[in-house]
């Protein structure tokens, strides 16, 4: 895990190293040759499973396919922008990129916060109280997000929720037969509280690894320096945490930028359009409505977006490894 | 392996299998000469739980004509099109498609499926079936499916709650708005009482108070292009007629569609219901684990309580048009087997086969078989309510419609009051025409 690495510094440099070194004294000329050897079956495998889709998808979202040219295998018309001056044009695009980064960002914030407050926690309890919240996260995280979010699609059901339930028997509260879907801000909710429960153990688990690396004597010594604990987290503690959450925070904004499975099953696979963000809305312009190019602009659009914060999340990458 | 692989990445997979299909299947594909060909057929959920009698007699009957095996594979109704349209975008396709009747327009015109004009007389009833089937299977006087069975939507009632309430079932829609409201008073303390359950997204139930009031949902003009029809004074006034019901006498979910309308009307809050004939018999007994259908019945809260009328219309003695609602089945283009398809479609369509099906409530697929289907008990009701029907638009883009949501979403913003009814149709119109005329 990438997690360790910061404060293994010494052994870690030592690990590099070493066969590095042996390579270079015994065969300076294979050096150069042989990573790229290793390397050529990972990159026959992602050339296979995302190089031509990806490709092919671009192709498409230049042309026009139609459900005749998907059956009868006759090739689609090349029409330039066309699809994506219709897709930017539409006001409706807008308010799906708006909704989808404000959406992330929330997702973001709350995965992170909670995240990195559930690793400060672990340091403080007992062994076997950590055990358990390991435990309990290692369920959480290994369950599928279709099984989750179909048993809190019915936590929250109208008809048969347990959540309306156990809000019913809070006297003067009436919420029989409420829908969390009519309001889109409840709705939400439910989708982030949701995402959030979901991305919680992977972070928390992270940062607590992190967290572990960091010397006590440091602790130790801000304290008897007179530093109370806010002061030690500010200013000992994040400084060496920071470019792990660095790291899981732009890995969670692309994965919140994506979410997908979560509000297309809660929503029945019909979701409204209040509940459109861009990885749902490609979706439903391709297969719900046979609009496969104008789908297909979208995810571009929607990848170019990614890409920006791909690019931050692989400087952090390497800024790590210059620290190193 | 990088086909399935391909299916499960959702958009890169329409593409993959529109790279790998190149060629077109012309081989000699007529021979009804079977031996050792395995058939591929798949169909929709229904034939598995409510009739797998009548496929186990078609299967053997063909086998016993051709020497053709058959395999059988059933589909879920969700999303099912997602599905066919990535497989009928490689060359593996199964050989017989079952498809909703609104459904399969879309894949006559695009060329999914095999023209089958020659073996027309062939198939049993095929000079009376009903229009809502065949119309969407015929193309420039060319047929392309045949019709396989049909529903129609009937109001069933709480029979002990009407008595209760001293009432009769409605004879007019006067009378239904007047018995919900009596039966809405007399229940007042049940907060889960629906007086009428009517879920927000149920598009089939609302488009039949708009074909009531004489509007409809698209038509197409002089010029070939179709507009939507929705904001239409007619139109207009059944929805609004159709929002004040859901909006006063049901309770639940509004943003729900009509898929889990029968556990729901099962618990007994609910006095009246807008469902198939065949729900009749869904809201009494029910699996006892609704995800195994092999699991046994068991019977609900309602059980002996519950009987169906054709739902009163607008003007006297008529009863509300309910939609045609059914499935058809044809050849794919592609399959390698077509003689062999159309000769087992030919079986699972006999006559025979469909009184089979009658007496498991669904509607045949032929005029001269609706009065032997309203002979069976408890198909009074829907084989009436067939007399009287609606269709959906007949373009080729139609299913697009439905499977963008395009009415349930105007639909749930008018009942959750988030627009008028006039702003709702208008939206819905202008997705409509759009997605009627594009190619």
């Amino acid at each position: 895990m990438v997690s360790v690495e910061p404060s293994t510094r010494e052994p870690l440099d030592r690990r590099v190293n070493m066969p590095v070194s042996a390579l270079a004294g015994r065969r300076r000329r294979g050096r150069q040759a042989t990573p790229y050897v290793l390397a050529l079956p990972t990159l026959i495998v992602i050339a296979a499973l995302l190089a031509y889709p990806i490709v092919k998808m671009i192709m498409l979202s230049f042309q026009h396919l139609t459900q005749r040219d998907l059956f009868t295998g006759e090739s689609p018309s090349w029409i330039g922008l066309g699809n994506y001056t219709a897709v930017l044009s539409d006001s409706f695009f807008w308010t799906v990129v708006v909704r989808t980064v404000v959406v992330a960002a929330v997702c973001v914030l709350l995965s992170v916060g909670l995240g990195l407050a559930v690793a400060l926690l672990m340091r403080r309890v007992t062994p076997w109280v950590r055990i358990l919240m390991t435990v309990a996260m290692m369920l959480v995280w290994s369950m599928p997000q279709l099984v989750s979010t179909q048993v809190f699609g019915w936590l929250v059901d109208a008809d048969w929720g347990v959540l309306n339930w156990a809000l019913d028997k809070i006297p003067g509260v009436d919420y029989t037969n409420h829908s969390w879907w009519v309001n889109p801000v409840q709705g939400w909710t439910v989708i982030v509280i949701l995402v959030v429960w979901g991305a919680i153990p992977f972070i928390a688990i992270s940062l607590y690894a992190g967290l572990s690396q960091v010397p006590r004597e440091l602790v130790e010594a801000a304290v008897m320096d007179g530093a109370g604990p806010w002061a030690v987290f500010r200013s000992v503690t994040f400084p060496i945490l920071r470019p792990l959450v660095g790291i899981v925070t732009t890995l969670s904004a692309i994965w919140d930028m994506g979410i997908f499975t979560q509000i297309y099953v809660i929503r029945g696979s019909k979701p409204e359009l209040d509940y459109y963000n861009l990885a749902i809305y490609a979706y439903q312009e391709a297969f719900a409505k046979s609009q496969y190019s104008p789908g297909a602009a979208i995810s571009i659009l929607t990848v170019i977006l990614m890409l920006g914060l791909m690019a931050f999340y692989v400087r952090q990458m390497f800024r790590i490894g210059d620290a190193d | 392996m990088r086909r399935r692989i391909a299916v499960a990445a959702a958009l890169a997979a329409t593409l993959l299998g529109a790279a790998a299909c190149g060629g077109k299947s012309a081989s000699s594909s007529d021979s009804l000469d079977g031996k050792g060909k395995t058939l591929k057929v798949w169909l929709m959920v229904d034939a598995q739980t409510g009739w797998p009698g009548v496929v186990d007699a078609a299967n053997a009957k063909f086998k016993a004509d051709t020497g053709a095996n058959v395999t059988i594979e059933y589909q879920q109704w969700t999303n099912h099109l997602t599905k066919l349209d990535a497989t009928l975008a490689g060359k593996d396709v199964p050989d017989v498609i079952e498809l909703g009747n609104t459904e399969a327009a879309k894949y006559v015109f695009n060329g999914g499926l095999a023209d089958i004009t020659a073996k027309k007389s062939g198939f049993d009833n095929s000079a009376n079936w009903l229009t809502g089937l065949s119309a969407p299977c015929e193309s420039d006087g060319k047929l392309y499916c045949v019709p396989y069975y049909a529903g129609a939507r009937v109001l069933i009632y709480r029979t002990d709650m009407f008595s209760a309430a001293g009432l009769q079932p409605p004879k007019t829609y006067e009378d239904l708005v007047a018995d919900a409201q009596k039966l809405k008073s007399q229940h007042a303390s049940d907060p889960k009482f629906s007086a009428f359950y009517m879920p927000g997204a149920y598009w089939y139930a609302a488009m039949s108070w708009v074909y009531g009031s004489g509007g409809q949902i698209a038509q197409k003009g002089s010029d070939g292009k179709w507009k939507g029809t929705l904001e239409d004074p007619a139109a207009e006034a059944g929805l609004q007629k159709w929002a004040d019901l859901a909006k006063q006498y049901s309770k639940g979910d509004p943003t729900k569609n009509e898929s889990d309308q029968d556990p729901v009307f099962a618990q007994g809050d609910s006095a009246m219901l807008y469902g198939n004939g065949w729900e009749l018999g869904a809201v009494q007994s029910q699996h006892k684990d609704a995800n195994d259908p092999n699991s046994p019945m068991v019977d609900t809260a309602v059980k002996g309580k519950v009987a169906a009328v054709p739902l009163p219309g607008f003007s006297d003695g008529k009863s509300l048009p309910s939609f045609l609602g059914g499935s058809i089945v044809g050849v794919a283009q592609k399959s390698k087997n077509q003689g062999l398809a159309a000769e087992w479609i030919k079986d699972f369509t006999s006559t025979s086969s469909q009184q089979a099906l009658l007496a498991k409530g669904a509607l045949p697929n032929a005029t001269n078989l609706l009065d032997a289907a309203a002979a069976v008990a408890g198909n009074e009701a829907s084989a009436t309510a067939a007399k009287s029907s609606w269709f959906t638009p007949n373009a080729p883009t139609w299913a697009d419609v439905e499977k963008g949501n395009i009415l349930q979403q105007a639909l749930v913003d008018i009942v959750t009051g988030k627009k008028s009814v006039d702003d709702a149709a208008k939206a819905a119109d202008e997705q409509i025409t759009s997605a009627l005329n594009a190619s």
